[in-house]
């Protein structure tokens, strides 16, 4: 498959999984019992996180490539997942916010997963800085590639110290007595069909971004190309 | 003589004649506890927690100043072009640079313990001695994390200020754990009862000397 049929391939399926998505969480899936309309935003808040937590895993992946090999593929692919995974955060926080400010009644509280996704938040917001503020040279590129590693070998610590200082999140939703909160078949499957759906998103957009940096940085090998070729011309006259 | 102690010596003969960094970093510990004191008006009351947060404070912000002073060091006039041509190995580079940042953040970590217990109105008695260990694990794990992290910052346009936006995020779990710590030592809690928060700031040591040391050579190197 050539760049503009994965491209289409995956922006339909993106179109038909979120459409299938949209009508099962609107019309569909039954809300849950105590939280009423509210609960709804569970099943874009849940999916969302999950990619923002993939993007940053790939951020990582993605240096420790680049580190060992040092192909400029890797580099842009980690940009591309870090820019991704920053706009997937913000919505995971923002939807939260939503959730937690009817049924919580606050819209921030620094419960561990809140304070462990603002602070993975920070990270990559600090690693948008860092490209932002270098330019793009494979020094720039080794530079993000050893933050990226870093940020990510530091996540199980914070988990760690944020749950030991403090936790209220639920467990799926409320966790009673050891159920896991999705009584209703057709919650499991509007879950799962949301998942899909972001996912696909998600690699859509990736793979955008990902194609627009490879031609970035093949247009500029060439007009480094071109630039020793005309001269070698002017020498040679 | 190896090159460990060759650059660890430079690095303490440049700052034993000139007294830059730990003056700084003593000024700014004081300055951050003053300015704490008066926005916590801690000086009433006697607040442990306050107590060891200021001091935590005080840590982060002298610690990035020293950070970004030695390697302002370096970048003049290129002495790092130096010292990565010679028959150094980045890894070693990296272990004298953070031994040199360590002792620097000891000398002004033992001056803003004094001013806190001063500021505060504690007593210098045995909590102080519990709480040297802690302040010990927290040091080496920051200067291990600025060091690595000043590399990088200190060649990017206004990198004096991206290193703390990098670095604090990442210092977060340290943090967490070394002012609880603190204020469990300094209310008089033996250090076996505060087990959990002393290893995570030994993991986070252990994570960040070695991954400074692994990864120094990326981040010093000149482009190729």
């Amino acid at each position: 498959m050539n760049n503009s049929a994965i491209r289409n391939w995956l922006g339909f399926s993106t179109l038909a999984l979120m459409l299938a998505a949209l009508f099962m969480v609107f019309d569909y899936v039954p809300p849950e019992a105590e939280q009423g309309i509210a609960q709804l935003i569970f099943y874009f808040h849940v999916p969302l996180a999950w990619v923002a937590f993939a993007s940053f895993g790939l951020v990582a992946i993605a240096g420790i490539f680049y580190l060992w090999l040092g192909d400029r593929l890797w580099d842009d692919l980690g940009y591309a997942a870090a820019e991704t995974g920053m706009v997937f955060c913000t919505l995971v926080i923002v939807t939260g916010s939503i959730w937690a400010k009817p049924i919580w009644g606050t819209w921030w509280t620094w419960d561990s997963r809140l304070t462990t996704t603002f602070i993975l938040w920070l990270m990559y917001g600090g690693y948008l800085m860092l490209r932002a503020s270098a330019d793009d040279t494979p020094q720039t590129a080794r530079f993000a590639a050893v933050l990226g590693v870093v940020a990510a070998l530091d996540v199980p610590i914070v988990i760690a110290s944020v749950r030991l200082w403090r936790t209220i999140h639920p467990a799926v939703l409320v966790t009673k007595q050891g159920g896991h909160g999705l009584e209703d078949p057709r919650m499991v499957a509007t879950l799962l069909v949301s998942l899909a759906a972001f996912t696909a998103l998600w690699a859509w957009l990736l793979w955008l971004r990902f194609k627009q940096l490879r031609t970035r940085s093949r247009m500029r090998a060439l007009a480094v190309r071109i630039a020793f070729a005309s001269a070698a011309a002017s020498d040679g006259r | 003589m190896s090159g460990f102690a060759a650059v660890l010596r430079k690095d303490l003969r440049l700052e034993l004649r000139s007294g830059e960094s730990t003056l700084a970093l003593l000024a700014l510990s004081m300055l951050v506890l003053v300015v704490l004191v008066f926005a916590l008006d801690a000086a009433r009351v006697r607040s442990l927690d306050a107590a060891a947060g200021a001091l935590w404070v005080a840590m982060v912000f002298a610690g990035m100043l020293g950070a970004n002073r030695a390697l302002l060091a370096e970048r003049d006039n290129s002495a790092i072009r130096g010292l990565l041509l010679s028959p150094l190995d980045p890894a070693t580079l990296f272990a004298a640079k953070l031994a040199a940042a360590l002792i620097f953040m000891a000398v002004a970590e033992v001056g803003a313990v004094i001013l806190m217990v001063l500021f505060f109105n504690l007593d210098f008695d045995a909590s102080l001695a519990r709480l040297a260990p802690i302040l010990a694990l927290g040091a080496i794990g920051f200067s291990a994390l600025a060091t690595l992290l000043s590399a990088i910052t200190g060649r990017t346009r206004g990198g004096d200020m991206l290193l703390p936006i990098l670095a604090v995020p990442i210092f977060v779990p340290a943090l967490i754990a070394g002012v609880k710590a603190s204020a469990a030592a300094l209310a008089g809690a033996p250090l076996a009862s505060m087990g959990d928060w002393l290893k995570i700031m030994i993991a986070f040591d252990v994570l960040f000397v070695t991954a400074g040391y692994l990864l120094f050579e990326h981040v010093v190197g000149e482009d190729g």
